[in-house]
């Protein structure tokens, strides 16, 4: 998450007045650049990883593990470092990684989070795949040699007891602050930068009350029912939205939550891809788009909240919630009258947009739902956009700025584009296509892959990261397609939550992902419109070609294992040898084949169930504790265990039997 | 007479390329697959009747063949068609040609010529920055730390044959038509013999193994000491036998060979597959295959030379 510059950030009523201004500026800004780079060519792929932390602090005496607040200070002391590396200081520590550039730190919303991104962007050279995992296991040793003794970097999506009446933070704050008024949290678990806080207050402003996250319990044996979350005090009067409990929203059944940092507080694993120009990129963000629910699946990892075992496996829906400002209009829940419509997701959602020209792109799968600001794009078509990219923007642009400036509103500067990013980086959804920065003419068009939860160890984070990038590589070169209709997608993404989705449910997948065959006859006028080979980024006209069947009998409910190992029958291939046959067509070296196979093996097997997901291994682990009651709680004491097991896991990673070998090796030995 | 199969690109076909196996199992699939799925494209494409088409004289080939001076090309090619989509220096274009058991020695020059040629041609080229050669008879195995000349079961590739034919990928490196060369399955003792007699060092050794992460060590040492590069690879063996040819071009297949050789449903006569040709062209900075396909020549019927 970038840091905007300082200035004054205006209140809601404030910022209110001033979203059209801010959309309107976003829209020039974007269309300015859009004309400078929507000819640029021929870009290398170049791809990142970003990997965040939470940070730990163990009391081991007491056996408690606390989420430390001390963000700030391990990040300034990171900073002082990395001029020093820059000024070609000490790099003595840099001895396994000579010739790569120090890793990066950024704040995160919490400030209990780290995100770190390698010093540079990998290339496609296999051997910049080779250096992935050895560079996150860098990024984590960096980042522990900045913090005090007592702290550790773990790759946890949530912390297991955030928002407890215990003292789950250090230092201590009181909960029930003015920004984000929550009951559980108190505001300094928030970066204190003033973007966080009032981004968190906005929201909630605009809403009109405090967010609301209710997860279903997981309900153990002991677990009352119904199950009315201990944690929720009803007798609270600080402010206006103390009442939110009071009128119901703390639902049976569930752990409720109140506040942004429960969502916003998780780490993900976010991949960011450089295509070739702007007609891949837009290839890449359509094809991508199904993926993102059955890697979700793939990587569960979150099945606690605040001291409870949830009945879900991932965060996603949870973030969704935490930043979702949408009113009691937008929301449907009462009749139109201020707003100007009823918006179906969260700006945290899945995406529900397909932008590529491409011929196999069938309007039966468009969002027919798809909310979409008419004169936004008008305007955007009116200046020569197409209509599948306008549609995507001014879908985008639906949504009020949040965080507002003061000061970035006297002047419009064409060359910046900080308004543009203004609603589009607070539209988190699963894939975001990003045009090029303004300001760096070496940068091209990117797609973001973002559903992806933060494993344990970093073996698993470079496996999940690498085979993304084999799967855009499998894409390209076998111009493959798996389009299917985006709302079956969003589904998906529902199914994904489901506890154990990755064995028990199953999801709508395409069947068969491989382009017709084309005549050779035709083929080079074909070729073309081929997105892989053509070198124009011009609007292609599809080949004349025979009628299709229906939409329905293009996909159908596969299991993720069929998915990602292929199915019995032979319908559908399966990703995993995809990326095989990808790789037996170029030139791999031994040694990096067999890191490669390392990484495959991880993905088939967690496909197969031969390996536990991250959720799973934790369910296990809180249900084999001593101290476990059956009663879905997750005590300080076992969030003390599990921080320790997962801590031990980094480096051990489930060799010889040690902690977490369910989910890293599949055996003891 | 010269039978030409030929692949197009695979890349663009799809399915038959992709096999739901193991890892490291060695495969004639995808060459298999990708010829017979291209004869059908071809044979469903073509309208016109069988048989009476060409240069005047009769021929009994089927219309979406082409009968041209170097032989019958199975599907017809026209290689008027640009080959790559990008400037050529974008690419790193990779030729694997794997010579066949029981094919003499005294051919692989021209086979040699013969296949470069049919892919510099198809991808509108004028040279290659990596050939790979797969001798018939030589087993890599990682298991028991050395490999066999299996020069007993096959009779031919004997170590002179190896070095012979080298010099005939020596010249085409001088002329500028090969980049680096490269060998297929040699262990560090084979390299280790072999090395003094080039002059053209092969840059790569290509493996195949059954689990790619038990290389032995001696071959990792001498490669990295000698520079050449280990890849790996999962090309079967024979990659083409004579009755899978048959297979493919008989009756049940593309409808050119007779069943057996007096049948009297095609082509009479033997056929003898001469070599296997794989190409790939990989757009460099994006790890994009943007090309990829096969040719091979069999000999058929008069054609069969004597050994």
């Amino acid at each position: 998450m970038g840091l905007l510059a300082l200035g004054t950030a205006l209140e809601w009523p404030e910022a209110k007045k001033k979203a059209d201004q801010v959309r309107q500026w976003g829209i020039e800004q974007l269309l300015a650049n859009w004309r400078r780079a929507r000819g640029k060519e021929r870009d290398a792929l170049l791809w990142g990883d970003e990997v965040e932390y939470l940070v730990v602090a163990l009391d081991d005496a007491a056996k408690k593990s606390r989420l430390s607040l001390a963000q700030a200070d391990i990040l300034k002391s990171l900073a002082k470092d990395e001029e020093l590396w820059k000024n070609g200081g000490n790099r003595s520590e840099t001895g396994d990684h000579a010739g790569e550039e120090p890793p990066h730190f950024h704040p995160e919303f919490g400030r209990f989070m780290l995100e770190a991104t390698p010093g540079q962007p990998w290339g496609i050279g296999f051997k910049d795949l080779l250096k992935v995992e050895s560079n996150m296991k860098w990024r984590r040793e960096v980042a522990k040699a900045h913090m005090a003794a007592n702290e550790v970097p773990i790759t946890l999506t949530t912390f297991p007891r955030l928002g407890t009446k215990d003292d789950y933070i250090q230092p201590y704050y009181p909960p029930s602050g003015p920004a984000l008024r929550s009951q559980f949290v108190p505001d300094e678990i928030a970066n204190p930068h003033i973007r966080f806080p009032t981004l968190a207050a906005n929201i909630r402003s605009r809403r009109g009350r405090k967010v609301e996250l209710n997860v279903p319990v997981f309900h153990d044996i002991n677990t009352p029912r119904p199950f009315k979350d201990p944690t929720v005090n009803y007798d609270l009067h600080n402010w206006p939205e103390d009442d939110d409990v009071r009128n119901g929203a703390a639902k049976d059944d569930h752990v409720y939550m109140d506040a942004m940092a429960f969502g916003m507080g998780s780490c993900c694993l976010q991949i960011t891809f450089q295509a070739k120009n702007m007609t891949e990129g837009r290839r890449l963000y359509d094809q991508l788009s199904p993926l993102g629910p059955i890697l979700l699946a793939l990587t569960a990892a979150t099945p606690i909240y605040k001291g409870f075992l949830v009945d879900t496996d991932v965060r996603w829906n949870q973030i969704g919630n935490a930043v979702d400002d949408r009113t009691p209009e937008e929301l449907g829940e009462a009749p139109l009258k201020n707003d100007r419509w009823r918006i179906p997701k969260s700006r945290y959602a899945s995406n529900s947009t397909y932008i590529s020209q491409d011929p196999r792109l069938r309007k039966e799968y468009f969002d027919p739902d798809l909310v979409v600001d008419q004169d936004i794009k008008k305007h955007l078509m009116d200046e020569g956009m197409d209509e599948l990219l306008a549609t995507h923007f001014a879908h985008l642009f639906i949504r009020d700025p949040l965080v507002i400036f003061s000061e970035d509103l006297e002047e419009l500067d064409l060359n910046k584009s900080d308004h543009f990013e203004n609603l589009q980086s607070t539209n988190w959804q699963h894939m975001r296509f990003k045009p090029p920065p303004p300001d760096n003419d070496n940068i091209g068009w990117r797609v973001e892959f973002r559903s992806m939860e933060i494993q344990i160890t970093d073996f698993e984070n470079a496996a999940f990261s690498i085979f993304i990038v084999l799967i855009t590589r499998a894409i390209l070169s076998f111009d493959l397609n798996f389009y299917i209709p985006i709302q079956r997608t969003t589904e998906n993404m529902e199914t994904a939550h489901a506890r154990n989705a990755v064995q028990d449910r199953k999801f709508w997948f395409r069947k068969d992902p491989f382009p017709r065959r084309v005549p050779r006859s035709t083929q080079q006028s074909a070729n073309g419109s081929t997105f892989s080979s053509g070198t124009s980024s011009a609007v292609n006209t599809p080949p004349p070609s025979p009628p299709l069947g229906p939409v329905d009998s293009e996909y159908d409910l596969m299991t993720i294992n069929d998915i990602v190992n292929g199915c019995d029958d032979g319908s559908f291939p399966g990703l995993v040898p995809l990326v095989e046959s990808y790789l037996n067509s170029v030139n791999v070296d031994v040694e990096t084949r067999c890191f490669l196979a390392s990484y495959l093996d991880l993905i088939r097997k967690r496909a197969d169930g031969t390996l536990w997901t991250g959720a799973r291994w934790m369910r296990e682990f809180v249900a084999k504790h001593p101290s476990y009651k059956q009663d879905s709680v997750v005590s300080e004491e076992i969030t003390y265990d599990l921080v320790k097991a997962v801590e031990e896991m980094t480096t051990k990673e489930g060799k010889d039997g040690s902690v977490g070998w369910e989910l890293l090796r599949g055996r003891k030995f | 007479m010269k039978l030409i199969l030929s692949s197009s690109n695979i890349m663009q076909a799809g399915r038959q390329s992709v096999i739901r196996q193991p890892l490291t199992q060695k495969s004639n699939v995808e060459l298999i697959n990708s010829l017979r799925s291209n004869f059908l494209a071809s044979q469903q494409t073509d309208s016109s009747p069988n048989g009476t088409k060409s240069n005047g004289h009769s021929t009994a080939h089927p219309s979406w063949t082409l009968q041209t001076e170097d032989g019958l090309y199975i599907p017809a090619l026209d290689f008027s068609q640009p080959g790559l989509a990008e400037e050529r220096d974008q690419y790193d274009i990779t030729v694997k040609l794997f010579y066949l058991p029981g094919i003499p020695v005294s051919r692989r020059c021209e086979h040699t010529r013969e296949a470069i040629d049919l892919v510099l041609k198809e991808l509108h080229i004028k040279s290659i920055d990596l050939l790979i050669v797969s001798f018939p008879g030589i087993l890599f195995d990682a298991d028991d730390d050395s490999e066999e000349e299996d020069s007993t079961s096959t009779g031919e590739d004997d170590f002179d044959s190896i070095v012979q034919t080298w010099r005939t990928l020596e010249s085409l490196h001088k002329q500028g038509m090969i980049a680096q060369l490269g060998v297929a399955e040699f262990g560090a003792e084979r390299l280790a013999r072999f090395l003094p007699h080039t002059k053209v060092k092969p840059s790569v050794d290509q493996i195949n193994l059954k689990d790619c992460c038990v290389v032995p060590k001696n071959l990792i040492l001498y490669a990295k000491e000698e520079q050449i590069q280990l890849l790996t690879h999962n090309d079967c063996h024979d990659i083409l036998p004579v009755g899978t040819t048959r297979e493919l071009l008989g009756p049940a297949g593309a409808g050119i060979l007779a069943s057996s050789p007096t049948a009297n449903d095609g082509i009479q006569g033997d056929v003898e597959p001469q070599w296997v040709v794989k190409y790939t062209a990989v757009v460099k900075d994006r790890g994009v295959v943007e090309n990829k396909g096969y040719f091979a020549l069999a000999d058929v019927g008069t054609c069969v030379k004597s050994r």
